[in-house]
């Protein structure tokens, strides 16, 4: 019975053992076999599928395991692996928060390096430089565009002829398209769309070291949205119980949204809505869509940064990234399997073009929390003050770039 | 003997209570204190915050209190939204749960145990599962608003409404308010979507603080009342001058849970979108998780932290102070007072008998 | 509450009145009862009724969950949802990290905060008092304000992103080692000085002469352990990373803050709610007797 007594100071000690034995963690295992895990946020089951695919190919070949990881959060994720030291090997980094990883040093700069550097579209590759170091490579691209439900629209008497051009067109087909149950246009209240009309009307965010938030132009591309709204032809997602544009476009509750290549994840759960995508119509400014990305980010520091640098050639590789656009509807980030993609998929051929023209939305280092701000205010963009919400954007986001240029 | 036993009840004690202060040192202690440094320090969140960053002073709380910017700003915004939270919350849910507990604690009642599991079930679920199934009743077409469409009311979007409830009221009030926002922002009350987030509030903490206050009242002797009643006081004015005083400690109990729960929104905000719609239902809570894992300003999300512990320990101090010798106010002292002598003459009138 | 109000008024009122007092009494009750029972059912059905939905809805298509959310009865039924909880969604793992998590943190805190307890409240040692005042320290710091410390400590250990970091810091709660001590103190003493006269040793004396007597404050400390550690959420979204260390709250909020596409996949998302709270649904009607017994008074219900 005297064990017993023990009992309590065995489980004490164990506590003790317990916070000493410190968990590894990632395996720093010496054999030949190198494990790679990428962290990615992905659209569905398609992307998940053809980048494990792609990964396991070049696994293969390269004596290698790899274990693609499905982050919930990729941001909390991300910077918890950092601050946890255990960062994933290769990982998706999107545009809007590109700055901020690279300037607290958290990315390893290597796409310079990379034999097929040059391919990129030079505006993808602009997006991935940071202190003109062109950090990271992209991993794909996506431009904004016009969705209609073709159904709808053939039902509403529209013709190919009516396709909407310029913001007048665009206003009289949603007004034509609104019905008791759906509404004609719909897209997410916030920068990633409605920066789309900012631009349409002639305005930026930056011109150089100079914030011009709030311009006249600025001001009219959020009033044009604010009147199709107050028209009753234009609701957010949110306001006919969608997650999201595609949602609501399957769902048949709004005729056209604005949305990009993505949209095609919407086939699964909506087989029978048929859809057609358009180049989005030109403002006073003329034409202008947003061009979104993300790039296979490495971190700083890291033992298999090699491995994970081939990786990405291998993922980046024009073969490749079409098979990607087969699998999931992204576009290609090297000019050349662009071109190609264009050709194979139709369909897609307008977010192609919309490329030539496309901008990347603001994007410096501590622009993200501004720009997550502006999406806040905009909240009270119906039956608000546009020109409020523009001074706040203005004197915010020069603060930030002040501090950045600081830095 | 006796000095043997002692000694060895010094050691045990010792052996029973090291793994408690093991466990609360390691995982409570000495996280403060490192915490504490990081919010001090401009760690950038790369490797351990010993060694990789440098002792800056005060800079992350005069960021997120005294310089004007979006820091600032977002701060205030999180307080104001918290604490037309909590000023909703702790009275609704302390009067409900007052409510319901004097109800289905009366003899006559029958089905009181049905009652009580209805109204306590709520409690015992996770905050995951209440939340997710609000966003559900809460849609634009859903249930809540088929309910209210009965009756010819047509119900906002609830989790997409950032309009502040009493905007219409404060919308014109001129002038900046302290922490970047300006008087009609602090004053708009809370946004539709907040008062959807204090009725879950007030549903799944009402059976909880029920069962408190049963407790409480059953430990109120039935003669006591039978007593008061006897009196001819009527069943509202016994509550109020019998009842009332005498659960006194149990209603401090819940109104100080309630003060320290209503600071500490978290998963709710998590699980609505992290502040959406336009940031009304943004708390100091997710504010300062955010600043951290997302925008990776580790010193102010730390800040923040200890801002919010200083917040809940000085109103936790202050509403005991408040409610320490004023009891239920002037008038309620006069009503016990006299409560107590009718007591004292029916006890003495039934010891008679 | 008005009407509650107004019946009370009203009843006092009569109660005034002079007629003989016991029936005017007894009248005046029955209308404050029946108001009373007017107002509890209507209350019950608000506090049911999202339950019952709830589970109707996660057995109803998408279209028909966003229609008719108020019906009963799905118009098709489909098993949509359910089916792919438990194929494409890791329900099942997620489950068993709960499971797991939950069962070592309660018996861990069980054992450690009544043997705690009891210390404080029995043992008498040097500085005891020190010990107890900074354990009502502690229990004093919120917990959300732990978050980011804990992510700090938990790393700083390399215990983040491990079963371990997600369990250890929970298996000892303060609230837990006072409300022991408050029982230990409301048991007499005379049993365990009898045992110890005996000879007993101290630590054979807590297992086999106090723990017996102080089942009713365990049981209370378990449904506390269980109930907390089974809803636990944000300590896990500051301990791991890992989708393999998923526990039902934190899966489940994944699929809730819309990780699966952001579309609204409201028959899912119910189902899973529907789902993780069956295990402490279970617990509480098993214990509903001890969980309402502070309420239930002298009579049985």
């Amino acid at each position: 019975m005297k064990y017993r007594k023990w009992g309590a100071a065995l489980l004490a000690a164990g506590v003790v053992a317990g916070l000493g034995a410190c968990a590894s963690g990632g395996g720093d295992s010496s054999g030949e076999t190198k494990e790679l895990s990428i962290l990615i946020g992905t659209s569905g089951d398609a992307e998940t599928q053809a980048v494990q695919a792609a990964a396991d190919a070049w696994a293969a070949d390269n004596n290698a395991k790899v274990e693609v990881v499905v982050a919930s959060d990729l941001t909390q994720q991300l910077s918890q692996g950092f601050a946890g030291g255990d960062a994933p090997d290769l990982f998706y980094m999107s545009w809007d928060q590109f700055a901020t990883y690279a300037s607290n040093g958290y990315l390893e700069p290597y796409a310079a390096d990379l034999p097929n550097a040059g391919d990129f579209y030079p505006a993808l590759s602009d997006t991935f430089t940071y202190d003109g170091t062109f950090t990271c490579a992209p991993k794909d691209f996506s431009t904004l565009g016009l969705i209609i439900n073709t159904d709808m629209w053939a039902a509403a008497g529209l013709t190919d002829a009516d396709i909407p051009t310029d913001w007048d067109s665009l206003e009289a087909a949603a007004t034509k398209l609104t019905t008791a149950d759906t509404v004609g246009l719909s897209f997410g209240l916030e920068y990633a769309r409605l920066g789309v009309f900012m631009n349409q009307a002639g305005g930026r965010l930056v011109d150089g070291d100079t914030v011009t938030a709030d311009s006249a132009e600025n001001l009219a591309g959020l009033q044009y949205v604010q009147k199709l709204h107050d028209e009753g032809v234009l609701k957010w997602p949110a306001e006919v119980d969608a997650g999201w544009g595609g949602e609501a476009l399957g769902a048949g509750k709004a005729a056209m949204v604005i949305e990009g290549p993505w949209i095609k994840g919407i086939q699964g759960d909506f087989p029978d809505t048929n859809y057609a995508s358009y180049e989005l119509p030109a403002g006073p400014g003329g034409k202008s869509t947003f061009t979104f990305t993300n790039c296979w980010g490495i971190p700083a520091n890291s033992d298999t940064a090699d491995s994970a640098k081939s990786l990405v050639e291998y993922l980046t590789a024009d073969e490749q990234q079409l098979a990607f656009g087969d699998a999931f509807g992204v576009l290609p980030s090297t000019e050349s399997a662009a071109a190609t993609y264009a050709e194979q998929h139709p369909e897609n051929a307008s977010f192609v073009a919309g490329n030539d023209y496309a901008v990347s939305p603001v994007n410096f280092a501590g622009s993200a929390a501004v720009i997550s701000d502006f999406n806040a205010q905009l909240a009270s963009l119906v039956g608000g003050d546009p020109k409020a919400i523009l001074a706040s954007l203005q004197e915010e986001l020069q603060a930030a770039l002040d501090e950045a240029n600081g830095n | 003997m006796s000095k043997g036993i002692r000694g060895a009840e010094g050691r045990y004690g010792w052996l029973f209570v090291s793994p408690a202060i093991l466990i609360i040192g390691v995982f409570l202690v000495l996280p403060i204190v490192l915490a504490l440094y990081v919010s001090l320090s401009n760690w950038n969140g790369l490797g351990s915050p010993l060694g990789n960053s440098d002792f800056i002073g005060g800079g992350n709380y005069a960021k997120v209190l005294v310089d004007t910017g979006l820091a600032q700003r977002d701060f205030g915004t999180a307080i104001r939204n918290n604490l037309y939270y909590v000023i909703a919350v702790v009275p609704l849910q302390t009067a409900l749960a007052l409510f319901l507990a004097v109800q289905v604690n009366r003899r006559m009642l029958k089905g009181r145990g049905f009652f009580r599991t209805a109204f306590y079930f709520p409690s015992v679920t996770s905050s995951i599962a209440i939340t997710t199934i609000f966003i559900f009743l809460f849609t634009s077409s859903g249930a809540v608003n088929q309910v209210i469409g009965w009756f010819g009311v047509n119900g906002p979007n609830w989790f997409n409404d950032p309009r502040g409830i009493l905007a219409p009221l404060t919308g014109a009030v001129p002038g900046d308010g302290p922490l970047g926002l300006d008087w009609a922002a602090w004053l708009s009350g809370p946004s539709v979507a907040m008062c959807v987030l204090i009725i879950l509030a007030v549903f799944t903490t009402s059976g909880t603080f029920m069962l408190l206050f049963l407790a409480a009242l059953q430990n109120v002797s039935g003669e006591i009342e039978e007593a008061a009643s006897v009196d001819g006081a009527g069943p509202f004015r016994q509550f109020f001058s019998v009842t009332l005083p005498m659960i006194k400690p149990t209603l401090f109990t819940v109104l100080t849970l309630g003060l320290i729960g209503t600071w500490q929104v978290f998963d709710q905000i998590y699980l609505t979108g992290g502040g959406d719609p336009g940031k009304t239902t943004l708390t100091p809570a997710y504010l300062a998780y955010e600043t951290s894992f997302a925008n990776l300003k580790w010193g102010q999300g730390a800040a923040i932290s200890f801002i919010l512990f200083a917040i809940i320990v000085a109103l936790t101090l202050l509403q005991r102070w408040v409610l320490r010798d004023r009891d239920l106010g002037a008038s309620g002292v006069r009503r016990q007072k006299r409560a107590l002598e009718r007591l004292k003459r029916d006890a003495a009138a039934g010891a008679q008998r | 509450m008005t009407t509650t109000e107004a019946a009370a008024a009203v009843a006092t009122e009569q109660a005034r009145a002079p007629r003989p007092r016991r029936r005017t009494r007894t009248a005046g009750a029955r209308i404050t009862l029946l108001v009373t029972y007017a107002i509890l059912i209507l209350l019950a059905f608000i506090y049911i009724y999202p339950f019952l939905i709830s589970v109707a809805s996660s057995f109803k298509t998408d279209a028909d969950a966003t229609q008719n959310p108020l019906n009963l009865l799905p118009e098709t039924w489909s098993f949509a949802a359910y089916e792919r909880l438990f194929t494409t969604v890791p329900l099942l793992q997620w489950t068993a990290n709960s499971a797991f998590i939950t069962v070592v943190v309660t018996l861990c805190r069980v054992f450690f905060d009544s043997l705690a307890g009891y210390a404080l409240s029995r043992l008498k040692f040097r500085g005891q008092s020190v010990v107890f005042a900074s354990l009502i320290g502690v229990m004093a710091v919120p917990g959300v304000v732990l978050l980011i410390p804990r992510f700090l400590i938990l790393k700083q250990f390399g215990l983040y992103d491990s079963y371990a970091g997600m369990i250890v810091p929970l298996i000892i709660d303060a609230a837990g080692i006072f409300i022991m001590k408050q029982f230990f103190e409301s048991i007499p003493v005379s049993v365990e000085e009898a045992a110890r006269i005996d000879g007993a040793g101290i630590f054979r004396t807590y297992r086999s002469i106090v723990l017996p007597m102080a089942v009713p404050a365990l049981i209370t400390l378990f449904i506390l352990s269980f109930q907390g550690s089974w809803n636990e959420f944000s300590h896990f979204i500051v301990s791991r990373q890992s989708p393999s260390l998923n526990t039902l709250t934190t899966g489940v909020a994944s699929l809730t803050s819309g990780q699966l596409g952001s579309g609204n996949q409201y028959p899912l998302q119910l189902a899973a709610a529907v789902l993780m709270s069956i295990p402490v649904a279970i617990i509480f009607f098993i214990f509903q007797k001890r969980i309402m017994s502070t309420s239930e008074g002298g009579e049985k219900g």
